[in-house]
Order: C-alpha cells, then sequence, then structure tokens
C-alpha cells in the first residue's frame, strides 16, 4: 500500500501539470511460473533527469504516471532473480504496458548470500516463506497482524493454524498451545533467538506483552531442523521484528478504546503510592523486626471507578543512511488497557455418598485489571560491502499489571460447618490488590561474512535479561457466617436469615522478585555449491553455547487482627480502622523455599546437509544438546532437598524431503526428535499458590526431561498471489511427558507420565473471489496418555477409597477441534479493509480430577471479532477499528456436567487513525 | 529398652494395687536397672539429636533439633528442657517422653510466652509418645510464616498422648492426620490458640480415642474430627469420650465459633459422656459428616450463664449459650440420655472450682478445678460401655489424674 501511496502522489502532481506526458505500467512474474512478484524493486531513467524508483503492489503492478515523452531504461531487481532491463520508447499520451518475467538466478542458490530476504512483513513474503522453507512454516505477516482484530502477539498467534491460547483466569498470561501440546512443549525465540522469560515460574514468555505493531511477522516452526533448539515438541513460535525497510518509512498510529466490562460495572481501583517497591528485609536487613506501621493501607483501599478509555499509541521510523549501507530501524508501541472478568469459581469435591464430585465451594471473583505495555524495537543493520553485514538489535518490553481481585467464598462443606440450607454457610471475601512489573531486553549482535563464493559465516551474541517484580501484593481476608434462625417453635417452620459481622482474619503481604540472564553465542559454517547438473548441494554446521542463570525471590509477613481485652478476634470496619500485629515479623526471606538460584548451561552442536533437485529438496541432520541444569535453595534445610543438579544429552536427528510437484506445489515429509526440558520451578519442592485455578502446586526433584519423535506429511498449494491450501497429518510419541498430577487436598505436582501419543490434521487455506476473500483453518487432535485416578467402594461400610486405576484420558490443555474462519473483504482502489473472524475452539482437558471417570474440561467456546480500515483520500492516514469478543463469550470449565468455573469477559473496542508516509 | 522398663514398672504397681486389694500378700517385682541408651549429656543441644533425656538434668534447646528417621529420641523422667531462639523440635524418627506423675517431663521456652516455640513436628515421624510431660507456650509463625501445631503428626503411625499438660500454646494444639491411631487420654489443655486453633484436630483417616480429656479455653474446637473435603476417603474415626470441655470456641468470632467437639466432612464420631460447659457451641455435628454412623449422648451440657455478650470492637453482640448446645447449623439434635441445662443451676455439673469465665484471653492465668463434686448430676448417669460417669474426673479411677 505505501507503493500504490506515492504512485498516486505522483499522479496527483502531474494532474496539475500540462505538459506532454505518457505513462508506462505493468507487472512484474516469475517467468517460469507466472506467480506475480511483490516488492520488486522497477527503476526508470532516462532524459531530461528522469529517475524514479518504485516497487511492485501485492498484485506485482507497478505503475509510472506522466513520464515526459522521451527514451528510457526500466530496470527491475528482485532478490534472487537476475536484473532485467528493457529500453522503452514513450510516445504521446501513450499508456505503455511493459509486463516483465524475471528469471531465478541460478548463482543465488548455489551461492552464498548476506542479503535478500523477501520481506515477511506483506502477506507475500509470507507465503513465499511458507513455500521455501525447509521445514514446515506457518506466517502471519505484519499488514495481516494489523487488518486483523488482534493488538497483541496473543491475539495475533490464535488465528494460526493449528494454535490456540492458554489463557489463566484474568486473561493475564498467555501462551501458546501449538497443535494441542501445552506451552511447555512449544518454545518462544525473538529474531530466531530463545529469550529469558520474566515468569516466576516457566520459562516461556508471556504473549500478551508483545505490542503486534512492533512485529514483522510471526513464524511458527511445526517441524525443526537441526539448526534450530531442539526444545520444542509441539512448536517453535518466532516473532520477527521490524526490519530496516529499504526506503524512508514514517508510521504513527493511535487509537482508543473500551471494555464493555466497565459499562456494566465498575472498576475496583486501589492506590498504589504507598507500595513498598522493596521487602522491609531488603530494605532494612535482615535483623529487622516488623511492625504494623511498616505495612501500607491505601492498596488494600478499594474504590470504585470509571477507567479511562484504552490506549494505543505507536511510532515506526525507518531510513538508510550513509550510502544506503546503514540501517536505522526504530519501533515504539504503548498500549494501556482496562480490562476485567466477571466469574463462578466453584471448588469441587468428592460427593461423600456415591463416586461423583459435588461443589464444596461456591465463589463469585470480580477482577479488575490494568495493564501497561510498552515496547521499543532498534535495529541498526551496517552492509561494509556485498560480503559482509553486521546487524544489531535491541528489543526492549515492559509490561505493568495492577489488579484487584474480589473473592467472595462460601463454603458449602467442610470450612467450619459448610451449608445448612440455600443462602447460608461460612463467607470468605478476599481482597486482594498485585502490581507487577515485567521487563524483557534481548540485546543480540550478529554478523554474516562470505568467506568464498561458496562458504558463509555467521556469528551471532546474545544478552538477554528478563525480571518480574511484584512489590507487596496485598492480600486481605475477612470472614463471616450466615445462618437460619426459626422464627417460630417448628424446627421445620419458616426461618429467616442472620448473618453475623464480618471478621478481621488475616492479611498477608508478599514481595516476589525474579531474574534471569542469558548469555549466547552461536557460530555457524555453510557451504553451498552445484553439486552436479541438476543438484545443489547446501552444508551447514554450527554450535551455540547458552549460559543461564536466574534467582527467585520471595519475602511474606503476615499480619494478625489484634484482639481485645478477652482475646476476642476483630470486627472488620474498614481498612483504615483495623488494627493489627504482625505474626512473623522477620518475614520469610530466610526460609522461603520460592527463593533460590538456579542455573541451565546448554551446548549444542549440528551439521545438516540439504541436496535440492529440481522438482526434490532433500534435508538430513543430526543435533547434539547438552544440558546441564539445577537449582540451590538459599536456605539450608537439615533434611530436605537443598538443591539438584541434572546432566543430559540429547541427539536428534532431523531429516525431510520436499517433493515440488510443480511451481505451485510441495509435498512434504519430515520426521524429528525433539526434547522438552522441564520449567525451571518444578524442580522446585516449595509450594506454589495459583490464583487463577486455586490450587496450589509442588515442584518435584525426580522430574525428568521429555523426548519425543515427531512425524510430519503435509500438502502444500500456492495457487495464487496470496493464496493457499495447506493439508497436513502427524504423528509423535512423547516419552515422559510431564502433566499434573494430583496428590492431596487442592495440591499438584508435576510428574512424567510414561509414554503420550499424539495425532491430528491440519488444514489451511485462503482463497480471494474478487473483494471478498476467506481464510481459515482447521486442526483435529487427538492425544492420549494414561494416569491413576481412584474411586471409592461403597459396598463396604465405611465405604474404601480404592487407588490407582489407570484411566486414558488427553494430554492436559489438548484441544479436540479448533477452527478459524475469516471472511476478508478489500477494496485496494478505495483502500478498504473489512475482517469478520469466527473462531471455534473445542473442549480441553483443564485439570485432573482425582476420581476415576471425573475430570475438569474447558467447555468448547465460539468467538468472533471485527475489523475494518479505510484509508483516508490524501493517502497518507487510515482510519481503523476492531473489535473482540463480539459474542461476550464465556470461558467455562465442567467436570462432566458439574459447572466449575465460567468466567465472562465482555466485549472490548477500539477506533483509531495509521499515518503512514 | 527404657520402654520395657515402664511397662514393666506400670504393670508391677498396677499388680500391687490389684493384689492390695484382694489380699494380704505382698509381692514385690524387682526390674533391673537398664542404663539409657546414648545418654545425652545435659546443657546445649540442636541439630542433629538422638538418645536420651537422662532424669534430672535440664537441656537448653538453642536451634532447630532433628531426630533423623531410624532415630529416637527419649526422655526419661523429671527432665527440664528450655527452648531458646524459637526453635523447634523436628521428628522423623521416634519420639518417646515419659515422665511420671510425680516426676513429670518439662518443655517450655525460655521466655515463657505463648508461642514462643516450636513444639514437636512429627510429619513423618516413625512413632509419638508423650506421657506425664509438660509442655508449655508452644507455636507461633514458623520462618515460612505458617503458623505451628505443638504436636503435629501426618503419617499413619501410632500416637500415644496421656496424662500430659499443653498450656497456652497457639494455633492447633494436637494436629494429627493422614491414618495416625491415635490414644489421646487424660491430659489437660488450657488457654491456648490466640484468635484460631482446635485443642485436639483429628484429620484424614485418623482413627483411635480421647478421653478423659480436660480443654478450658481453647481458641477453637475442644475436640474436631474431619477429613478433607477434597479426600474424604478414608474416613476419620473416633471415639470421643468422657471429656471436660469448658469455655471453648469465643476467640475466633461469631462467624467461626468453636465447639465443644465438632464432626465433619465425612468423619464418624462415638461423643459419649462428655461434660460440655460455656463454650460457644457445644456438639455440632456438620450436614457434611458421615451422620449414619456418628452416634451420640450421655453428654451434659451446661451454661453458667443465660448469654454472654461481646463488646469486641464497640459492637455489642449478645450470644445464648444454652441455645448453641447442639447449634441450628447442624443436625446434631438432643438425645434423651443427655443432661441438658434449662437454667442456670439446673444441671449444674458442679466443678470443684469453677470461677465461670466465659471469654478469656490465651494465656490467661487460670486456677479452675474441674473434678466433680459429690452430687453432681454427672455421676452415675454415664453410658457404661465407656464410663458409669460423666466427665474427665471419674468416680473410678480410669479418668484424669491432674
Amino acid at each position: 500500500m505505501r507503493i500504490s501511496l506515492s504512485i498516486i502522489v505522483t499522479l496527483f502532481c502531474g494532474g496539475l501539470c500540462f505538459s506532454q506526458t505518457g505513462s508506462i505500467q505493468g507487472k512484474v512474474t516469475n517467468a517460469r511460473s507466472g506467480e506475480v512478484l511483490p516488492g520488486a524493486f522497477v527503476m526508470i531513467a532516462g532524459s531530461s533527469n528522469v529517475n524514479y524508483k518504485v516497487s511492485t503492489d501485492p498484485s506485482g503492478l507497478y505503475i509510472f504516471p506522466q513520464l515526459p515523452l522521451g527514451d528510457y531504461s526500466l530496470t527491475v531487481e528482485f532478490v534472487g532473480y537476475a536484473s532485467v532491463t528493457r529500453k522503452i520508447r514513450l510516445k504521446d499520451k501513450e499508456m505503455l504496458k511493459v509486463n516483465i518475467g524475471m528469471e531465478e538466478k541460478s548463482q543465488e542458490l548455489e551461492s552464498v548470500s548476506v542479503f535478500g530476504k523477501i520481506s515477511q512483513e506483506e502477506d507475500q513474503g509470507a507465503r513465499q516463506k511458507e513455500k521455501r522453507a525447509n521445514n514446515l512454516v506457518n506466517v502471519i505477516s505484519a499488514r495481516a497482524m494489523e487488518r486483523s482484530p488482534d493488538i497483541n502477539a496473543a491475539n495475533v498467534l490464535q488465528r494460526m493454524s493449528g494454535l490456540t491460547i492458554d489463557r489463566n483466569g484474568g486473561g493475564d498470561e498467555a501462551y501458546a498451545i501449538i497443535r494441542g501440546l501445552d506451552p511447555r512443549y512449544n518454545n518462544t525465540l525473538i529474531n530466531g533467538i530463545k529469550i529469558a522469560s520474566p515468569d516466576e515460574k516457566s520459562r516461556y514468555v508471556p504473549l500478551s506483552i508483545v505490542p503486534s505493531d512492533l512485529l514483522g511477522s510471526i513464524e511458527v516452526h511445526k517441524s525443526l531442523l537441526p539448526e534450530m533448539e531442539g526444545d520444542a515438541i509441539g512448536g517453535t513460535v518466532n516473532m520477527v521484528m521490524k526490519d530496516a525497510p529499504e526506503k524512508k518509512i514514517i508510521r504513527v498510529l493511535g487509537s482508543i478504546g473500551y471494555n464493555k466490562i466497565f459499562f456494566d460495572r465498575k472498576f475496583d481501583h486501589f492506590s498504589t503510592a504507598d507500595i513498598r517497591q522493596k521487602s522491609l528485609i531488603e530494605s532494612y536487613g535482615p535483623a529487622y523486626t516488623a511492625t504494623p506501621g511498616d505495612f501500607s493501607r491505601s492498596n488494600l483501599d478499594f474504590k470504585l471507578t470509571t477507567p479511562i478509555p484504552n490506549g494505543i499509541v505507536g511510532i515506526t521510523l525507518g531510513q538508510r543512511f550513509l550510502n544506503n549501507k546503514l540501517g536505522v530501524m526504530v519501533a515504539e508501541n504503548f498500549q494501556n488497557q482496562y480490562y476485567g472478568s466477571n466469574s463462578v469459581f466453584n471448588q469441587a469435591a468428592p460427593d461423600i455418598h456415591k463416586n461423583q464430585p459435588g461443589l464444596s465451594d461456591y465463589a463469585n471473583r470480580q477482577f479488575s485489571t490494568q495493564q501497561l505495555n510498552n515496547g521499543i524495537v532498534l535495529h541498526l543493520d551496517y552492509n561494509f560491502n556485498s560480503r559482509n553485514k553486521i546487524v544489531f538489535t535491541n528489543v526492549f518490553l515492559y509490561s505493568y499489571l495492577a489488579q484487584s481481585r474480589i473473592i467472595v467464598d462460601t463454603a458449602i462443606i467442610g470450612g467450619n460447618g459448610g451449608r445448612t440450607v440455600p443462602g447460608t454457610g461460612p463467607v470468605t471475601t478476599d481482597y486482594t490488590s498485585v502490581t507487577s512489573h515485567q521487563y524483557v531486553q534481548n540485546a543480540k549482535l550478529e554478523g554474516k561474512h562470505i568467506l568464498s563464493e561458496h562458504f558463509l559465516f555467521d556469528w551471532t551474541g546474545v544478552f538477554s535479561y528478563a525480571a518480574k517484580r511484584t512489590p507487596d501484593q496485598a492480600d486481605l481476608a475477612l470472614n463471616k457466617k450466615i445462618d437460619t434462625v426459626h422464627t417460630t417453635s417448628d424446627i421445620n417452620g419458616p426461618y429467616r436469615f442472620v448473618t453475623t459481622p464480618n471478621y478481621f482474619d488475616v492479611i498477608d503481604r508478599i514481595w516476589q522478585h525474579n531474574e534471569d540472564k542469558d548469555y549466547d553465542a552461536l557460530a555457524n559454517l555453510t557451504y553451498k555449491a552445484r553439486f552436479s547438473r541438476h543438484a545443489i548441494l547446501e552444508i551447514k554446521a554450527g554450535g551455540l553455547y547458552r549460559h543461564k542463570v536466574r534467582f527467585n525471590k520471595q519475602d511474606t509477613y503476615n499480619l494478625l487482627p489484634s484482639t481485645s481485652s478477652s482475646g476476642i478476634k476483630q470486627i472488620f470496619y474498614n481498612i483504615n480502622s483495623a488494627q493489627w500485629t504482625v505474626y512473623n515479623s522477620h518475614g520469610t526471606y530466610d526460609y522461603d523455599k520460592n527463593n533460590y538460584r538456579l542455573f541451565e548451561d546448554v551446548t549444542a552442536e549440528f551439521g545438516q546437509i540439504k541436496i535440492s533437485f529440481p522438482s526434490l529438496d532433500i534435508f538430513g541432520g543430526v543435533r547434539q544438546e547438552h544440558t546441564s541444569q539445577g537449582f540451590t535453595l538459599n536456605t539450608f534445610y537439615p533434611t530436605g532437598i537443598n538443591g539438584l543438579t541434572k546432566d543430559y544429552s540429547d541427539l536428534l536427528p532431523s531429516a525431510m524431503i520436499k517433493y515440488k510437484l510443480s511451481d505451485k506445489t510441495n509435498l512434504r515429509a519430515s520426521y524429528f526428535k525433539s526434547i522438552s526440558r522441564p520449567n525451571y520451578y518444578e524442580l522446585v519442592p516449595a509450594p506454589i499458590v495459583s490464583v487463577s485455578n486455586a490450587t496450589t502446586t509442588n515442584g518435584n526433584p525426580n522430574l525428568v526431561h521429555s523426548v519425543a519423535d515427531n512425524f510430519d506429511l503435509r500438502y502444500e498449494y500456492f495457487p495464487r498471489e496470496e493464496e493457499q491450501l495447506l493439508a497436513g497429518v502427524f504423528y509423535k510419541s512423547i516419552q515422559n511427558p510431564i502433566e499434573y498430577a494430583y496428590i492431596s487436598g487442592t495440591t499438584y505436582q508435576p510428574q512424567n507420565f510414561g509414554t503420550a501419543t499424539v495425532y491430528g490434521l491440519e488444514l489451511a487455506f485462503t482463497r480471494y473471489f474478487g473483494k471478498i476473500g476467506v481464510t481459515g483453518n482447521y486442526t483435529y487432535l487427538n492425544s492420549s496418555i494414561s494416569s491413576n485416578k481412584s474411586y471409592t467402594d461403597y459396598s463396604y461400610n465405611p465405604p474404601r477409597p480404592v487407588p490407582d486405576t489407570l484411566q486414558k484420558r488427553p494430554m492436559q490443555g489438548q484441544t479436540d477441534h479448533t477452527l478459524n474462519v475469516s471472511l476478508l473483504y478489500r477494496d485496494e482502489k478505495k483502500a478498504m479493509y473489512a475482517q469478520l473472524a469466527f473462531q471455534y475452539i473445542g473442549r480441553s482437558l483443564a485439570l485432573v480430577y482425582p476420581l476415576y471417570g471425573y475430570d475438569y474440561y474447558q467447555q468448547p467456546q465460539s468467538l468472533l471479532a471485527f475489523s475494518a480500515e479505510k484509508g483516508l483520500p490524501n493517502r497518507h492516514f487510515t482510519v481503523f477499528t476492531k473489535f473482540n469478543n463480539l459474542l461476550n463469550t464465556a470461558s467455562q470449565n465442567k467436570i462432566n456436567s458439574l459447572l466449575v468455573v465460567s468466567e465472562i469477559t465482555k466485549f472490548n473496542f477500539s477506533v483509531g487513525i495509521r499515518y503512514s508516509n | 529398652m527404657k520402654t520395657t522398663k515402664f511397662y514393666l514398672l506400670a504393670a508391677g504397681l498396677a499388680a500391687l494395687f490389684a493384689s492390695c486389694s484382694k489380699s494380704s500378700e505382698k509381692t514385690t517385682i524387682i526390674t533391673p536397672t537398664v542404663p539409657a541408651s546414648n545418654p545425652i549429656a545435659p546443657g546445649n543441644i540442636s541439630g542433629f539429636v538422638k538418645g536420651t533425656l537422662t532424669t534430672g538434668n535440664t537441656y537448653t534447646i538453642t536451634a532447630d533439633l532433628t531426630v533423623k528417621a531410624g532415630d529416637t529420641l527419649a526422655s526419661q523422667q523429671g527432665v527440664t528442657v528450655i527452648v531458646s531462639n524459637n526453635a523447634q523440635i523436628n521428628i522423623q524418627g521416634v519420639l518417646l517422653l515419659v515422665g511420671t506423675q510425680t516426676q513429670p517431663v518439662s518443655f517450655n521456652s525460655s521466655s515463657n510466652m505463648p508461642g514462643s516455640w516450636g513444639g514437636f513436628q512429627c510429619d513423618s515421624a516413625q512413632s509419638v509418645t508423650i506421657k506425664w510431660a509438660h509442655v508449655d507456650n508452644t507455636g507461633g509463625p514458623d520462618p515460612s510464616g505458617s503458623p505451628r501445631k505443638t504436636v503435629f503428626v501426618a503419617a499413619p503411625i501410632n500416637v500415644d498422648i496421656e496424662d500430659s499438660w499443653f498450656t497456652n500454646g497457639q494455633d492447633d494444639l494436637i494436629r494429627l492426620q493422614k491414618g495416625a491411631h491415635v490414644t489421646i487420654l487424660r491430659n489437660t489443655i488450657l488457654c491456648s490458640g490466640s484468635t484460631d486453633g482446635e485443642a485436639i484436630n483429628l484429620k484424614s483417616g485418623v482413627t483411635g480415642d480421647v478421653a478423659y480429656n480436660v480443654v478450658y479455653s481453647q481458641a477453637g474446637t475442644g475436640v474436631k474430627l474431619e477429613t478433607n473435603a477434597l479426600q474424604p476417603f478414608p474416613q476419620t474415626i473416633v471415639n470421643v469420650y468422657n471429656n471436660t470441655l469448658v469455655s471453648n470456641g469465643w476467640r475466633r468470632g461469631q462467624a467461626e465459633p468453636g465447639r465443644g467437639v465438632s464432626v465433619g466432612v465425612n468423619a464418624i464420631g462415638n461423643i459419649y459422656n462428655n461434660i460440655i460447659v460455656d463454650n460457644y457451641q457445644g456438639i455440632e455435628i456438620f450436614a457434611d459428616a458421615d451422620t449414619t454412623n456418628t452416634k451420640y449422648g450421655y453428654n451434659l451440657f451446661y451454661a453458667s450463664q443465660d448469654t454472654y455478650t461481646d463488646t469486641t470492637q464497640g459492637a455489642s453482640l449478645s450470644i445464648s449459650i444454652r441455645g448453641n448446645f447442639y447449634p441450628s447449623d447442624g443436625v446434631g439434635k438432643p438425645q434423651s440420655t443427655d443432661l441438658i441445662s434449662n437454667a442456670v443451676g439446673n444441671q449444674d455439673p458442679k466443678f470443684k472450682s469453677f470461677d465461670g469465665k466465659v471469654a478469656t484471653p490465651n494465656g490467661a492465668v487460670t486456677s479452675n478445678d474441674f473434678h466433680l463434686l459429690s452430687g453432681s448430676p454427672a455421676i452415675g448417669k454415664g453410658n457404661s460401655q465407656y464410663n458409669s460417669d460423666m466427665g474427665a474426673y471419674t468416680s473410678d479411677g480410669k479418668g484424669n489424674k491432674h
């Protein structure tokens, strides 16, 4: 579109001049396949100082309007193709049509190059990448993201084939599920390099903190090459940041929006002014004795407010300097969003009279969240000459979250009494305020050097830093009890409800902080040459070394109500009059098992070979990964586990065949072996309480890493520009998959589960009918795994539990059917685009329930989103709008028919304007 | 070795009494003097310890003390242990504290304040025996900020706690779970729990007997039986009889009243012959208990005043003690064998001395004596399957010896 804009400008200007002119236009295509080549450079030079340069639009078209008459030389250049020059004579009022067919340079294929990537920021580039890649890749371009209803990487990814997003309650953490496999089986890269995670538990990066406007494209690799890191069984998400452009770009965007939930209710706001950023021990040293006055009240003083509109501001600047040798690109994106959820969150417990679960608690939750994301990408590249190039990329992401959680929980059984008749029971009201700061900083320096015609050496050095600070997460618990009192002497007669006062139960204050540092060094050597008359050989070998360190710190204080002279607990009126004592005045900093340091060193070497025949690519190689990892708790435990180290090596072969049935059609078959390492905290035997599903997880030092054999078959058809049809099947066998097993109470533990098998079917297509297009994908998945369940034998009195009954079930998080269908409308002349996106996500296993035959299932969801944009007449400005969750779809969890969770987030919308030079 | 000696001694004494009452023949059992295994030298101890605390000596625990699996920590009679620095005792092996009526064992903190040392954390112990021991001022937070129980067991082992005193502790005093088999007899638990905590809290699959205990002024419940709502099997099955439960359950407030005895979440209790006076609530059989198999009766309920007015924090809450003998939110109903007071003075159990204080703080000084005066309605009205008297102090001498 950028291209056509400049043409129109020229047109407009030309219309004002009354000299004799003509125009030259045409289409640039691949001479052999007829495929159009968008983004090709078309230069025209002639007498009277005419010297213009344009690039072809998405349809491969170019136009030079209003040219003075005369002789011209027209040159077309495109990466990977031999340049073409034509001599042209333009006559008066002529509209000369010059179509150019370009030949692929065989030279390009048999020798190494430091340049030459088709921009994946356009859809056509994305399709090219999918078609030409050695492995199975799905790519979504910046342009497609811009026009979609999505504002962050998590939203975008869920529209890709075989992907769903794992969102825990509140929607503030989002990780990719590729082909139905839990986020643990996937890895996340930025520009091809693994990045440190700011999450206190896992090794993955929350995708919701990555603004989609910073992205040039997202690639999802579903099969691995030896040159890629081997710890992805489901696949690899590579977020490719925007790259320096060939010509100057200035893009600015701004939008505002709102979430419907705050039309319907207020936002629970708390003041962050008095939050201590450091815990008392961090501030004053380990000998400090905390006093009641050390703990602020204002962050537990909740007020109802109406949030300001959501806003997004983005700016992208790019230009080349020093005779095009230096490329600079800076992109900044700032998002401030307010969202919330209203949910029912019940807890299930086994019915004591029959083998089925009932509810032990009935809870209502109201979350109000402000999330502020800021991302800055800086890209510098310097081309010394055609043989040497260095690139520096820095990605900085900051995400701030302020969330209030109000949970009202009524115990139906247990909890000091439970419920007698509907409306009664012990009621706990929990107010939590939490703020967190997440930082991801990733600096990468890489170089490419042509050593000789056939040898390319490339190297990369990366420093990656990630941190999360959660200062003073404050949680106030109150309790009361609702009972009935009979209004007559008849004990079966009428009654009324009586409610006790609300008592001040406890306040917890938690300071949590974790920090990751990764140091990476990579080097590869590529050899490329003609092997025989029809075959080209490419050999690549290289290695990686990564040293990671992480620490995790936690300091917790409990505040108990002061008591009266008779020792009775305090009635709660409001936070400002509540009186407390500090129960553990020295905090837990010196003791907490969540205080640990860990390291992970990975060394990898690989060798791979590719032989390309005109209709067949054969690819094979092997990668060796050696992992050395471990943790040490900060405190010595005389009788427990104080730390561990693990060492393991994996030999990961990979083989692929791409059979090019025609220029538009590929048939691929691939095999690769890959691994998945346990999440860091999963080895640490400390309890972590999850707010999102009210469970506790306890690490397991005996976990081993998972290893998988992966088989894929895919048919690809690229009929026309931007169109595609991909159909594939796959099979995976995973040894020692890690799943959460129930141990007791509400506690779960990660464990290895024998061998799991996964198979599935994928289908993706894009088809245009004039201005209307349809794009979509469908994935079917099936996985199976066995786990131990128990049931109760009621033929005994008292009944006896029967443990260890094997039950077959799908893997946790695996969805059966996923369908995305989008209806696209585009009118390039009017610069009008619209997209209506429908998504169906089938049911998936959310959590394993200990009783035989019962598990928590996330229920199927149907979601609808809409987006549209329209270029304004001056062609520099575009107005756009995005609507998400138009159907107000609820997220529900059920155990068979028992409703456990139902969460409503409601729809949100935004309108904005974009400027592009 | 030591156990054998004491059993022999006990058996000998029993035989002596028996013989005395029957005839004039005098038998003297002579037991060998077996030296203590691994005697521990008096003074400061901490870290990994095994062996025997020997009679008459004073020990100071200066930091957390751990008894490894396979090791035993034993105490002879008349040992005094002072715990400083908020330390706790972790038992993974065997705990065997055996005092005598005349020479009890004593564990207390150096500060003598409630919640100032960590008690016996026997989560994964092999066996726990505490007889004739004073255990005072336990509880408070552990270094992770969690409240500490005084005696905590979470393993299917034998736990014998007999004839001991637990005074001014915090949180749960005796908390046993995960299938422990318990014998809790003739103990006195006083003024414990700050604003929470049960005196005897038996959970998930515990079986055994709780009898002849006195529990006075506990923050929460005197004897609580339950399983876990999420893990209702195996069931907790306990006989709770002949306990005297007075003035318990007030400090947690109205929203979480404490009870004399409660049976919840799939637990089975046999609740007989208890004297229940001035508790916030008397006997609570929750609807989620195993109400089919829970049996109760022959309990005495008394209120020394009609209502108690709680004036905490400016509120004025009037609570009818008598109305809460069988609280309305439970399914327990008065039994014909029960003795239920209908007015002050009616069915008064006639304690030897009772100041009538309803709510008192954790650690309050008390001098009540819950022996029964002659003429007490509790005498001879018990379920003779357990004892023909009610309460902890019975006329047959089987009851509490404090």
